[in-house]
């Protein structure tokens, strides 16, 4: 078990030093929804790793709410989504009661300090990361092309990156796309 | 033999068919704009107080606010500096505020566009850093009504059964149909639309439904129904006059004197919604407030509704695919709004005028149509268009790949229709006829009359037109011309009870009871409530001395309506020609209990009792 556990700080620890220069998992400040430090990358190491990037005052962040639901069920078995909540002048209840009102059935993250922010290379709400099963970042950007701007969506989306990306990785082909970026809210805003 | 005198005139009942129109008693009232030393070299220090915040104020907050219609509130410092590089974005890219017109000489009332320095300024705020300022530069913050924005409305109606909004799926389009409590014909000042919760309602127009059409296709009384387009009949010439339209940020207007709406007893309000899913489930419970005023209209504005979707065959993957119209006004008017619409593939959309003296100005230019942002314009000054001009519309149509907003994907053949996936040309005008002379009657008559023409000319397949053009010659006495449109109108529509009612009381009124019979009959089998029908058959049947049958439709037409005293005298001078005096005369009071000054029962009474006291 301590070998277990140790494995996996040493993974995370060369991830980190790759992806984010100078970073310490130390300083880490992700946080669940009871205040707790919350590492989404400590749980089903075997998965793929989706955040999923939100402002509650968002409205595009809002719309995405049933596909993003949807694509978690979907991939279930092989990939884990988390919710990740940028604005650090978010209460946890006002998180808790959007979660509600949007009938999300995933974990949550606070990211006040947009340390999973840097991590993901995000900058619009919604945006995803997605991490293999190494932690290791292989794409960041917009769910799919549904969105034009801010005012205008398709009848559907078109092209769908974030399942590609999820496919590539299960299928170990490196994604074609590595970021494209989204059409939202700045997180930058919210510095 | 006894001669008495049956009914009245025909029931002629020519509808005309309206589009789906609204223009505004609205719009907001905007703070002036803030005077202030505005930051003005390249290099100085832009400021929030002393240059965005006016900005803000004057063009934002109205819907950046809470309970409006945006998602967040723009209303401080720390509001603008959350989304300050959103705002430098839907600015430069002039997506924010929502203002689609290119500028031009015709002003617009009460005008969203930022100018360049604006959009200039925002930029370098946030490229400085987002500096907020000196508090003594900051311009008081706006003052906005809370509630009902002209104080508590004098009828307040909300809709019976609300809306569930799925969380997913396509744009919704719903119509709310509101049945008016009143029992006389009161005027209008101001309609203010509250659409329910305004993040989710793009847009909404108020259509005015006198002839209770629009119930018959509520599933139960309502429930409301869905459609994006709807048509209602309205009955003999009475063209809708007002755009009752709202957009997120429309504050409602009170109509001056004179421009009042008139609303009747049994007229119903139907609220057509564009509504946008959310994300997750939305109740839609839109309610309006009415301002009734004591001084009826004096003045007759109309909508005139110029369309060429006859033209719209748009072939798949076409970028450019160019419907025009040319309309030539019969009489001077006031254009006073303007009101155009598409659909998806609608690209780049104009409206100009050319004068008599060969002037053109240009209505309105929108070089990149967004139908989620589509809106009626009202002119700051009403534009003076003498008789002679032709307004021209030229739409612009991509239905290719490259229109993100395609609804078909890949692209398909597109023809005009009323679901959100086919296309529409359509152009509302609401103009105000000056310098008539009464003496020559309405000339909203002559303005529709041409248009009707005009659509026949462009569409001999036309239902409406025909309909209509019918309904005007019948109107100037021309009964010949008005019966040859309606048969052309029941040619292209054998069953359409409307168009067979039209065409047997035309028959009817020029003297053709017989021919008229077989038309009346055809638009009761396919509408047996139709009472129009019933009462004008009993009439055709009376003129041909069937006063049995005659006596038979007019029971039935009183079942349908049980306080028309026309009907009772009818049925009573029916009974009377067949010898029946005791049952006569008993319909003959009943008709007068109803209305005291039914001439036709008084007239009969007389000669009844005259007759039979000579027994």
């Amino acid at each position: 078990m301590l070998r277990g556990i140790l494995r996996q700080l040493t993974v995370l620890a060369a991830f980190f030093l790759l992806a984010c220069p100078g970073s310490i998992w130390a300083q880490q400040t992700a946080l669940d929804l009871e205040g707790r430090q919350a590492n989404p990358f400590a749980e089903h190491s075997s998965k793929v790793v989706v955040l999923v990037f939100l402002r509650r005052d968002c409205p595009v962040s809002g719309r995405y709410a049933p596909s993003i639901q949807q694509l978690s069920r979907r991939y279930a078995d092989s990939a884990s989504f988390w919710l990740v909540y940028p604005d650090k002048s978010d209460s946890p209840e006002a998180i808790r009661k959007s979660v509600a009102d949007y009938r999300y059935r995933l974990p949550v993250l606070r990211d006040p300090e947009h340390t999973l922010v840097k991590l993901g290379h995000v900058q619009i709400t919604p945006e995803v990361a997605v991490f293999d099963r190494n932690h290791r970042l292989v794409y960041d950007g917009r769910i799919d092309d549904w969105y034009i701007d801010l005012t205008r969506a398709r009848p559907a989306p078109t092209s769908h990156e974030l399942e590609d990306a999820i496919h590539a990785v299960l299928a170990g082909q490196s994604v074609a796309h590595n970021e494209v970026r989204g059409v939202g809210c700045y997180i930058s805003d919210l510095e | 033999m006894l001669h008495f005198r049956s009914g009245i005139t025909p029931r002629v009942s020519a509808y005309l068919f309206v589009g789906a129109a609204c223009v505004l008693l609205l719009f907001a009232a905007r703070p002036a704009p803030g005077k202030s030393s505005v930051a003005s070299g390249a290099d100085t220090q832009v400021t929030f107080t002393r240059d965005i915040a006016p900005i803000m104020f004057r063009s934002c907050s109205s819907c950046h606010r809470p309970g409006e219609a945006a998602p967040f509130s723009l209303l401080t410092y720390s509001d603008a500096k959350r989304h300050a590089h959103q705002i430098v974005d839907v600015t430069q890219s002039r997506i924010m505020p929502p203002w689609l017109p290119e500028p031009q000489d015709l002003k617009f009332a009460d005008e969203l566009r930022l100018s360049d320095a604006q959009i200039g300024l925002i930029r370098r705020w946030v490229e400085q850093g987002e500096a907020e300022g000196d508090s003594r530069d900051l311009p008081p913050a706006p003052k906005f009504v809370e509630g009902w924005q002209l104080g508590k409305p004098d009828l307040i109606l909300t809709a019976t059964k609300p809306l569930v909004l799925p969380p997913q799926g396509t744009d919704t389009y719903w119509n709310f149909i509101f049945r008016l409590p009143i029992q006389e014909t009161k005027w209008v000042k101001a309609i203010e639309i509250r659409p329910g919760d305004k993040q989710y309602v793009h847009h909404a127009n108020i259509l005015v439904d006198r002839t209770g059409a629009s119930r018959r296709r509520e599933a139960e009384p309502g429930a409301g129904f869905g459609g994006m387009e709807i048509r209602i009949e309205s009955q003999v010439f009475d063209p809708d006059s007002h755009l009752l339209f709202w957009k997120p940020g429309t504050v409602p207007s009170v109509e001056p004197d004179g421009l009042a709406l008139r609303l009747d007893k049994g007229t119903d309000l139907i609220l057509n919604t564009h509504l946008q899913p959310s994300g997750k489930p939305e109740i839609i419970q839109p309610s309006i407030g009415i301002y009734f005023t004591s001084h009826p209209a004096t003045k007759f504005p109309m909508l005139l509704q110029l369309e060429n979707d006859v033209k719209l065959d748009i072939p798949a993957g076409d970028k450019n695919f160019v419907v025009s119209d040319d309309f030539t006004l019969p009489v001077d008017v006031d254009l006073m709004a303007i009101y155009p619409h598409a659909h998806y593939l609608g690209k780049d959309i104009q409206a100009f005028a050319t004068l008599p003296d060969g002037t053109k100005k240009t209505l309105i230019h929108i070089p990149h149509w967004n139908l989620n942002w589509q809106a009626v314009y009202r002119y700051a000054e009403p534009v003076r268009l003498p008789k002679g001009t032709t307004v021209s519309l030229r739409y612009v149509y991509d239905n290719s790949d490259e229109n993100p907003m395609n609804p078909n994907h890949p692209p398909a053949r597109v023809l005009s229709g009323n679901r959100s996936s086919d296309e529409m040309c359509h152009l509302w005008l609401q103009v105000l006829p000056v310098n008539f002379d009464p003496a020559q009657g309405d000339p909203r008559m002559a303005l529709q009359e041409a248009l009707a023409r005009h659509n026949v000319e462009n569409n001999p397949a036309d239902y409406e037109a025909h309909y209509n053009l019918g309904a005007m010659l019948q109107a100037r006495k021309d009964l010949e011309g008005a019966i040859a449109e309606y048969a052309a109108a029941v040619r292209l529509r054998p069953q359409d009870a409307i168009g067979n009612n039209a065409l047997g009381a035309a028959l009817l009124a020029a003297g053709h009871p017989q021919q008229g019979a077989e038309y009346l009959q055809a638009a009761l089998r396919a509408r047996p409530d139709y009472f129009d029908a019933r009462y004008n058959l009993g009439f055709a049947l009376a003129g041909q001395d069937d006063f049995s049958g005659a006596a038979e439709q007019f029971r039935q037409a009183l079942q349908l309506q049980p306080q028309d005293a026309n009907v009772e005298a009818n049925l009573g001078a029916a009974l009377a020609q067949m010898g029946q005096f005791a049952e006569a005369k008993s319909h003959f009071e009943r008709a007068l209990q109803i209305d005291p000054n039914q001439a036709i029962a008084k007239e009969n009474l007389e000669a009844l009792q005259e007759e039979t006291g000579a027994h």
